[in-house]
């Protein structure tokens, strides 16, 4: 088991061969969920993920290596391993203990999740599974889950630091299927948070998320295909912000932008978007699901500003490849697991409120779409490309909502996206997801308030927006 | 780590029947940036998980928390988590298929290659994608090696063994001309070192790449295309997913009550097959139920579903071996698709459709693409088809479709197989009627 006479001993091995900086990070984390489907108890799953990684920096150079082997032997294993990557002479001092860092917990106090019976989440969950499955006969499936993740983290590093972090997730999933007609639609909803038993039972309305959940799944069944070409969208508040974050937050992470890599290297105090386009990255919003009290390499986290008015003003930044910049991290180094090198992640990232409703900014729009929620997107960071597929939308015609469309994919490159934004409101929302890329799967918000983007590309399998006209 | 007495204690404990995996791995990855080691990562790592059947009910546990506690705990997991449970399908714990088609696919080989000589052709494979053009700006390489040891037992008695070893080179190369900036990547895989060749494959990355720059938007509109053999193999994963007996079950295919019907076009024959001697082969499921060869699709007739033994016991039948864990549960899965080849080159299957447009990628599905209704929206990238022959490259557009249909409506199949790293083996298609929007 590790301690820190342990982690002393391997971090002093590590060193020995000259690295400049060296890290052990041991985590325990307890994973639970439980599904009902179709208002029946379907499966309950319980999973622990228990081990260390070590890392080695040198200048541009990461050495990382991990087991769940964490008895001496092992770690010591683990530790020569790693250190013949380097051949010179020590260059840190002996490591002869550790300071503890006692980062602020922002966090309001709230009931945990494993404190809570199975018996009282499971009755929740055929609650909300029941209000679906009751609302229309053409629901086939209704799959209600919940999933509580305890994360506990230990990091140990040659600064002489010793920072403890606990975390406790809790998120519950609604997804669905419709069938009429041979036409099929599915629809997903899963709130996220670190608030708590009260989060789920107080803070979120179930019941309404459940209404509004059915609600749609029927709308969209019975919409038409959208209307493909390049034309302005509306892009709701909370969920819509996952455009921010794929078009522009994974550019701005110092993994890419360090190595040149990315559209936006080299482009601090540059305007890059319009001048109503101001955004953040928060991991201090209390209880949020994407918040932290210290990143995933002890540094405590930060409110980053990244845009404002249209011009770049920082990026997220790790302590190794904040090097290549000549940046200190901010706090926004994150990894899934110990089975991951850990690098700079975006939290909660969203677009600042700006100063219309969202009212305004339909009744001003003649023609367009107005895309309310996607399942997803993808960016390829060298380019700037990325795609969108919406999963609720609408056309607008004369500043009024005419009708649900489905199957639209938006496409653009994030530098001209983000000058193409003309209007903002002031409905800041949130919306939580897994966001993966090379160090795994990470907890996020992504958030804004209802915008318009004056032109972009829409891919559907209806006919032209020109026929709307 | 003695199971044996881990079945003794759940027997003692009142679970009937249980079973364990045991899987242990080792990685070892290297990435080079700008001609220096940038990420060396190495790791061994071992799991447990473990179903047993208590009161008549499953339970499920997973841990890699390895001590004297371990047993304990998860006898407990699995008898809590089994009593909430309110399925109505009797749980199922395998005692064994009659035969087993076991083979060895590990290659000692490839772990005696010595690192350096990985390190190398990483350096050798930077430097000749530079060389090629000077347009190549940057170019990551990175070079990562997986081993793994599974061993599957239960209380009955059942106990399988599978080891496999593999590699993969992944390159991307990023070009500017002017203002314009285009990236591709390529991976390489296999059990062989020895089979890498990395002049041939840094060409084929960098024209490719090259390839992409300027591309210019087509008229919107209804066009005949080509996909490549990875484009093809994104939608067919989709399009037999609905042959997974657990969604006909549900009521979520469109497949429910097509089996022996016409679903797809009668030039589309495809296969699964886990046995093809490949490093994707495996002979035995999540359950421990035997695989094997079989035909899915018979010139557009659909001859099975796909089950796993829950799904299996519901339609009364043998489990076709494609039962996966995902969590928790166990749910019906495929892998290892082959669609019969035809007999046209790409080339010829230009010519065949003389106008139209060239598939390369496919891009955001997990949002773009919906496997249950069929429809998609993707961004794609590709090539305009003029006068039969492959011409300039395509700007950014979203191809759209209904996979359903999509199946339905083939010109020709390719000859040109590959084996994908999803461990499909197929060719390129050309199709009749996808929707191309760009302006």
């Amino acid at each position: 088991m590790l301690n820190e006479k342990l982690a002393k001993e391997i971090l002093n091995i590590s060193i020995e061969t000259g690295c400049d900086f060296a890290e052990l990070y041991y985590e325990d984390t307890f994973t639970q969920s439980l599904m009902v489907e179709n208002g029946l108890v379907d499966s309950i799953g319980t999973s622990v993920v228990n081990g260390v990684g070590l890392r080695l920096l040198k200048d541009y150079k990461c050495v990382y290596g991990y087991t769940n082997d964490v008895t001496e032997k092992g770690l010591k294993k683990l530790a020569y391993d790693l250190r013949a990557s380097f051949d010179s002479k020590q260059e840190l001092e002996k490591i002869s203990g550790f300071s503890k860092v006692i980062a602020k917990n922002f966090h309001k106090k709230c009931t945990s999740l494993v404190s809570v019976s199975k018996e009282e989440i499971v009755n929740l969950l055929k609650k909300i599974n029941a209000i679906v499955k009751d609302y229309d006969n053409r629901i086939v499936k209704v799959n209600t889950g919940f999933l509580i993740t305890t994360n506990k983290v230990t990091i140990y590093n040659s600064k002489e630091k010793v920072i403890k972090n606990s975390r406790e997730y809790g998120r519950l999933f609604i997804s669905s299927i419709a069938s009429d007609n041979g036409k099929i639609e599915t629809r997903f909803d899963g709130p996220g948070s670190q608030g708590g038993w009260e989060y789920f039972t107080n803070t979120l309305n179930l019941e309404n998320l459940a209404k509004e959940h059915a609600e749609k799944l029927i709308l969209m069944l019975g919409a038409k295909e959208c209307p493909s070409g390049k034309y302005p969208v509306i892009i709701g508040n909370g969920w819509g912000g996952v455009i921010f974050h794929e078009a522009c937050g994974h550019q701005l992470e110092a993994s890419c932008v360090g190595k040149g890599l990315s559209v936006f290297s080299n482009k601090l105090g540059e305007k890059i978007a319009n001048d109503c386009v101001s955004a953040y990255d928060d991991g201090t919003i209390p209880n949020e699901w994407g918040s932290n009290l210290v990143d995933d390499e002890g540094n405590v986290t930060n409110k980053n500003l990244l845009i404002e008015n249209g011009i770049l003003k920082g990026y997220l930044i790790d302590d190794f490849t904040g090097r290549r910049m000549n940046l200190p991290g901010n706090g926004a180094c994150r990894r899934q697991s110990y089975k991951y090198t850990p690098t700079s992640r975006m939290s909660n990232t969203y677009i600042a409120p700006g100063k219309y409703t969202p009212e305004e900014i339909i009744k001003n729009t003649k023609l367009g779409l107005y895309a309310v929620s996607f399942g997803g997107g993808s960016v390829n960071p060298a380019t700037g490309e990325f795609n969108f597929g919406c999963s609720e939308a609408y056309i607008i015609k004369d500043g009024k909502i005419l009708e649900p469309v489905r199957g639209a994919t938006l496409v653009g490159k994030a530098t001209e996206i983000l000058k193409h934004i003309d209007m903002v409101g002031n409905d800041l929302a949130f919306g939580q997801g897994n966001c993966g890329a090379s160090s795994g799967s990470i907890p996020v918000d992504v958030g804004q308030p209802t915008i318009r983007v004056d032109e972009i590309t829409v891919g559907g399998r209806g006919g032209s927006i020109n026929e709307y006209k | 780590m003695n199971i044996n007495k881990f079945y003794k204690d759940a027997k003692d404990s009142g679970i009937e029947v249980s079973e364990v995996w045991f899987t242990k791995s080792t990685q070892f990855d290297i990435s080079l940036f700008r001609g220096e080691i940038d990420n060396y990562t190495s790791s061994t790592c071992g799991k447990i998980l473990a179903r047993g059947i208590y009161n008549g009910k499953l339970g499920y546990c997973s841990t890699e928390k390895f001590d004297r506690t371990t047993f304990p705990f998860i006898i407990k997991t699995i008898k809590d988590s089994s009593s909430l449970i309110e399925k109505k399908e009797e749980p199922i714990i395998f005692r064994g298929s009659p035969k087993y088609y076991k083979k060895n696919t590990f290659s000692e080989s490839l772990e005696n290659v010595p690192a350096t000589e990985k390190v190398n052709i990483l350096h050798l494979l930077e430097d000749y994608c530079k060389s090629l053009d000077n347009r190549v700006t940057d170019v990551e390489v990175s070079y990562g090696e997986t081993s793994g040891e599974t061993l599957f037992s239960n209380s009955y008695g059942l106990k399988l063994k599978s080891k496999k070893n593999y590699f993969t080179i992944f390159c991307s190369v990023i070009v500017k001309d002017g203002d314009e900036t285009k990236m591709n990547y390529d991976v390489f895989f296999d059990n062989d070192f020895s089979k890498f060749e990395y002049k041939a494959f840094a060409k084929s990355i960098v024209d490719n790449t090259l390839s992409l720059l300027h591309g210019e938007n087509v008229k919107n509109g209804t066009y005949k295309v080509v996909l490549n053999n990875e484009s093809v193999s994104n939608l067919l994963n989709a399009f037999l997913s609905n042959a997974s007996a657990e969604k006909v079950q549900k009521h979520s295919s469109k497949f429910e009550g097509k089996l022996d019907t016409q679903i797809a076009s009668k030039k589309l024959t495809i296969y699964e097959k886990p046995l093809l001697d490949n490093i994707f082969r495996s002979y035995f499921d999540d359950e421990g139920v035997a695989k094997k060869n079989k035909t899915v699709v018979d010139k557009g007739i659909l001859k099975t579903y796909f089950y796993n033994l829950e799904t299996a016991a519901k339609d009364n039948v043998e489990s076709t071996g494609n039962g996966a864990r995902t969590g928790s549960k166990i749910v019906v899965d495929f892998s290892n698709l082959v669609i019969k080849p035809g007999k046209q080159t790409e080339d010829q299957l230009f010519e065949t459709i003389k106008n139209g447009l060239y598939i390369t990628e496919l891009s955001g599905l997990h949002a773009g693409l919906n496997a249950e209704s069929g429809d998609f929206s993707l961004e794609s990238k590709g090539y305009l088809v003029k006068d039969g022959k492959k011409d300039k490259a395509l700007g950014l557009f979203v191809l759209s479709g209904n996979i359903f249909t999509l199946f339905n409506d083939i010109i020709a199949i390719g000859n040109n197989s590959k084996l994908l790293i999803d461990s499909n083996v197929l060719p390129s298609i050309a199709f009749k009627n996808l929707k191309y929007s760009a302006e």
